[in-house]
C-alpha cells in the first residue's frame, strides 16, 4: 500500500531521512532549507536519533562527520551560501570516505543573493564543491514523491560508496506544499543498504586497504577497531603518508569508485520515443516542462522531455544518444548555463535552443512553448 | 564631537537619522535601539550590518533608513567588514589623504545575536583582540527571527524554538543562555556594556560613552521579537520593562574588562515567572512536569545578580 500525505519538498526529505535510518542532523538554518532542521528536531528525538543545531555552517558539516564516523546515517541541510562554508569539510569527507548526505535547496546566488527565490545556479558547485580532486553524486529530485526517494537513493549511495552525496533541492520543491504518494515503509526499509563492516581479527584492520575503484571499510567507532581518520593523504591504516605510489593509488580508487560505478545514474523520458524535439530540464522546471510538452503536443508539435535525476555523474551514454537522435533540443534550467555546458561537452554540438533564468523566477510552460515554437 | 542634547525645537524640526519607513514588525524594538545610536551623535557614521532582520528590512531598493554609509555583509562578518574600514581610515589620514581629516568619523557594527554569538563570534572575538576603533552593537532577540525562528546561543532556557520545539519529549531549549558581555570583557575591551530600549536614557548614555572610547566597545541589547517572544505588538515596552525589572537583563557596564557598575537598580523586582507569562514561547513551561525549569531560572538570575553587586562592591 502506498501512503499518500500532505507535505512540503522539505519536509519530505526529513521524513525520509529518520525512515530510512538517519539518526543525526547536525546543521545551522538557512532559508529555503530550513525547514528540513525543524521537521528533523521533532523527527529524530522520537525515535531516539539527535539533532544539533550547531553554531555555524563548517561546525554543523563537522558534526554530522563525526556522527556518521561513529556508525549512524547522518545528514546535514543547506543552500548554496551554506554549501560555500562547507566545503573545506566537504573535500575531507571525499578524501576520508565518511559518508554523508547534504542537502542544498538551491536559492539566488552569488553570496547573500536571492535568498527566499528559486535558482538552480550551484550545478556547478555540486560538480566541484571543493578544492583537490573530487567526483561527486549529485542527485536532483523533480517531483515532491521524488524528494522522499532521492533522499532514500542519497543515504543508500553514500553508504555503498562512502562519501558525500549532494542532494539537490530548489526552493520551489523545497516549499512546495501538495499530495504525494510515498512507497510503502517496508518498501523503503527493504532497500536501505548499510556500509560494510571488518568483523575479522582488529589487528589485521586495514580500512583504507581497499581494491581499485573500491571504497573503504570503515568500522562504526567504539567497538574496538583502532584506525586513523585524518584529511591528510593517507595509507591503508589511515596514517599520513606522502609515498608517491601510495598517493596516486588513493586518487585514482576515490575518483574511480564513482567514475566506474554502474548503478548511479538515473533519469525519466517523458514522451520521448516518438518526439521530434527535446527538452531537457531537471528539478523543479522539469514540471513546468511536462506541461509545455503536453502544450505542444496538442498544437502538432510531437516534443519530449528529458530529465537527468542523476546531475552528477551525468548521464553521458544517455546524453550522447539523445545528441545523435534530436536535431531539435532545446535545454532549459534556473541558471546561467550551468549544465548546458555538460551537454555541449557530452553531445560534442553547440546548436541548441536555450532558456535561462537567473532572476529568481520559474520558468513559465508558455515560455517554453514559445521557444520550441522558434525553433520549428 | 557627540552632541550632548537637543532642545525640543531642535528635536521637533531635525530629521531622524534612522528613518522609521522599514518593514520591521510593528512593535519590533531592533528601531527604537538603532534609531537612538544614529541621533546621539551628529558625528559621520560609517555602518557596517551583518545579514538579519535589520539588514534585510530597513534597505529594500529603492529605499533606505539609513543616513549614513553602509555596509551589508555576510552573517558573520559585520565586525571584519568595520575593520578594514576603520583600518584603511587610520591610514588615509595618517597619509593625509582625507578631504577633511578633522571631520570626526565613528565606525558602528550592526548585528543579530546569531550573527554575534554563534555564526561571527570568532569574527568579532579577532576584531576585538586586534583593537579596532569601533562599536559593536548587537540586537539580542534571542532568536534567529530572520530565518524562521531557530534557537541561537543566546536563547534562554525553557523557551520553545522552531530547532528547539517543546512538547511530549522537550520543554524546549536546555542550554542557558551565553554570557557574552562577560566574554567580550574579558578580552580586555575598553567599554561593554548591556542596554534596554525601554530605559532609553540609560542607553543613549552609553552609547555615546561608547562613540567617546578609543578601541573596541561590545553593546548588548536586548531587543523585544513580537513575533518569536509571541507577545502583542504593543506590548514591546512593557515586555521590556519587565525584562530588565526582574532582572533577566540587567542594565551594567564593564570599563577596561573589570570595572563594573549597575546602572539600573529595579524599585520593586519582578518575580522571572511573571516576566516569562506574558510570552508564549515560554507558554509550556507552566505545565506541572516543566514548572521546575522556571524555579531553576529565577536562582540562576538571582545567582548573576548576587554576582554583580559583589563584583560592583569590589571593583573587579
Amino acid at each position: 500500500m502506498a501512503r499518500e500525505v500532505i507535505s512540503n519538498g522539505n519536509g519530505l526529505v526529513a521524513k525520509a531521512a529518520v525512515e530510512c535510518g538517519c539518526r543525526f542532523f547536525g546543521g545551522y538554518p538557512l532559508t529555503p532549507s530550513s525547514e528540513i532542521a525543524h521537521d528533523t528536531s521533532v523527527l529524530l528525538p522520537q525515535v531516539g536519533g539527535h539533532f544539533i543545531q550547531m553554531e555555524d555552517e563548517i561546525g554543523g558539516i563537522s558534526v554530522a562527520l563525526g556522527a556518521s564516523m561513529s556508525g549512524v546515517k547522518a545528514m546535514t541541510a543547506t543552500s548554496g551560501p551554506g554549501i560555500s562554508l562547507k566545503s573545506e569539510q566537504i573535500g575531507f569527507s571525499f578524501i576520508t570516505e565518511v559518508p554523508l548526505v547534504i542537502v542544498n535547496v538551491m536559492r539566488g546566488g552569488p553570496s547573500t543573493g536571492l535568498p527566499t527565490r528559486v535558482s538552480q545556479a550551484d550545478i556547478g558547485q555540486a560538480k566541484h564543491p571543493s578544492h583537490g580532486d573530487f567526483a561527486s553524486i549529485t542527485l536532483c529530485p523533480g517531483s515532491l514523491e521524488e524528494c522522499y526517494t532521492e533522499t532514500v537513493r542519497a543515504f543508500n549511495l553514500a553508504e555503498e560508496y562512502m562519501t558525500p552525496v549532494f542532494l539537490l533541492l530548489d526552493e520551489t520543491l523545497g516549499h512546495m506544499v501538495g499530495k504525494a504518494v510515498l512507497p510503502d515503509l517496508e518498501e523503503v526499509e527493504k532497500s536501505i543498504v548499510n556500509r560494510k563492516e571488518y568483523t575479522g581479527d582488529p589487528k589485521d584492520y586495514r580500512p583504507y586497504d581497499a581494491a581499485p575503484n573500491t571504497p573503504a571499510v570503515l568500522n562504526p567507532f567504539f567497538k574496538g577497531y583502532h584506525y586513523h581518520i585524518t584529511g591528510l593523504h593517507h595509507g591503508p591504516t589511515g596514517f599520513p603518508t606522502e609515498d608517491g605510489k601510495i598517493c596516486e593509488y588513493n586518487i585514482e580508487r576515490l575518483v574511480g569508485k564513482i567514475k566506474h560505478a554502474d548503478d548511479l545514474v538515473e533519469y525519466e523520458e517523458f514522451m520521448l520515443d516518438d518526439a521530434e524535439v527535446c527538452i531537457i530540464a531537471y528539478g523543479s522546471i522539469s514540471r513546468g516542462a511536462k506541461e509545455a510538452v503536453v502544450k505542444l503536443r496538442k498544437e502538432g508539435i510531437k516534443a519530449g522531455l528529458f530529465r537527468p535525476t542523476t546531475i552528477w555523474p551525468s548521464p553521458v551514454q544517455k546524453l550522447k544518444e539523445i545528441g545523435e537522435k534530436f536535431d531539435k533540443i532545446m535545454v532549459t534550467e534556473l541558471n546561467m548555463g550551468q549544465y548546458l555546458e555538460e551537454i555541449q561537452r557530452v553531445m560534442r554540438r553547440d546548436d541548441f535552443a536555450t532558456l535561462h533564468k537567473a532572476n529568481g523566477r520559474p520558468i513559465a510552460p508558455v515560455e517554453m512553448v514559445a521557444k520550441v515554437k522558434e525553433m520549428m | 564631537m557627540s552632541k550632548i542634547i537637543k532642545n525640543l525645537k531642535q528635536f521637533s524640526t531635525s530629521n531622524d537619522r534612522f528613518e522609521g519607513a522599514h518593514l520591521l514588525c510593528p512593535g519590533c524594538a531592533h528601531s527604537i535601539i538603532v534609531r537612538e545610536l544614529l541621533n546621539c551623535t551628529d558625528d559621520n557614521l560609517v555602518i557596517a550590518n551583518a545579514t538579519g532582520c535589520l539588514e534585510v528590512c530597513t534597505a529594500v531598493y529603492p529605499h533606505t533608513s539609513w543616513d549614513a554609509s553602509w555596509i551589508h555583509i555576510g552573517f558573520e562578518n559585520a565586525a571584519t567588514a568595520a575593520s578594514g574600514a576603520e583600518a584603511m581610515y587610520k591610514t588615509l589620514k595618517r597619509k593625509g589623504r582625507l578631504k577633511d581629516p578633522n571631520k570626526p568619523v565613528k565606525f558602528v557594527a550592526f548585528g543579530g545575536d546569531g550573527a554575534t554569538y554563534d555564526i561571527g563570534f570568532q569574527f568579532l572575538s579577532g576584531a576585538v583582540e586586534r583593537g579596532h576603533d569601533f562599536t559593536y552593537i548587537c540586537l539580542d532577540n534571542e532568536v534567529y527571527a530572520n530565518t524562521g525562528g531557530q534557537r541561537s546561543s543566546s536563547t534562554p532556557r525553557g523557551a520553545s524554538t522552531t530547532t528547539t520545539p517543546a512538547g511530549r519529549v522537550s520543554y524546549g531549549n536546555k542550554k542557558y543562555k551565553k554570557d557574552m558581555v562577560a566574554i567580550m570583557a574579558a578580552h580586555g575591551a575598553p567599554y561593554v556594556a548591556q542596554v534596554a530600549p525601554n530605559k532609553w536614557k540609560d542607553m543613549v548614555k552609553k552609547y555615546q560613552k561608547a562613540l567617546a572610547t578609543k578601541g573596541p566597545v561590545y553593546i548588548n541589547a536586548m531587543s523585544a521579537c513580537t513575533t518569536e517572544w509571541k507577545f502583542p505588538a504593543d506590548k514591546t515596552i512593557d515586555i521590556s520593562d519587565m525584562g530588565t525589572d526582574s532582572l533577566v537583563f540587567p542594565l551594567y557596564e564593564i570599563e577596561n574588562g573589570t570595572k563594573l557598575t549597575i546602572t539600573y537598580r529595579p524599585k520593586n523586582i519582578v518575580p522571572v515567572r511573571d516576566y516569562l507569562g506574558v510570552q508564549g514561547r515560554f507558554k509550556h513551561l507552566f505545565k506541572k512536569e516543566n514548572e521546575h525549569v522556571i524555579e531553576e531560572m529565577q536562582k540562576a538570575v538571582n545567582e548573576k545578580w548576587e554576582l554583580l553587586q559583589r563584583r560592583e562592591e569590589v571593583g573587579v
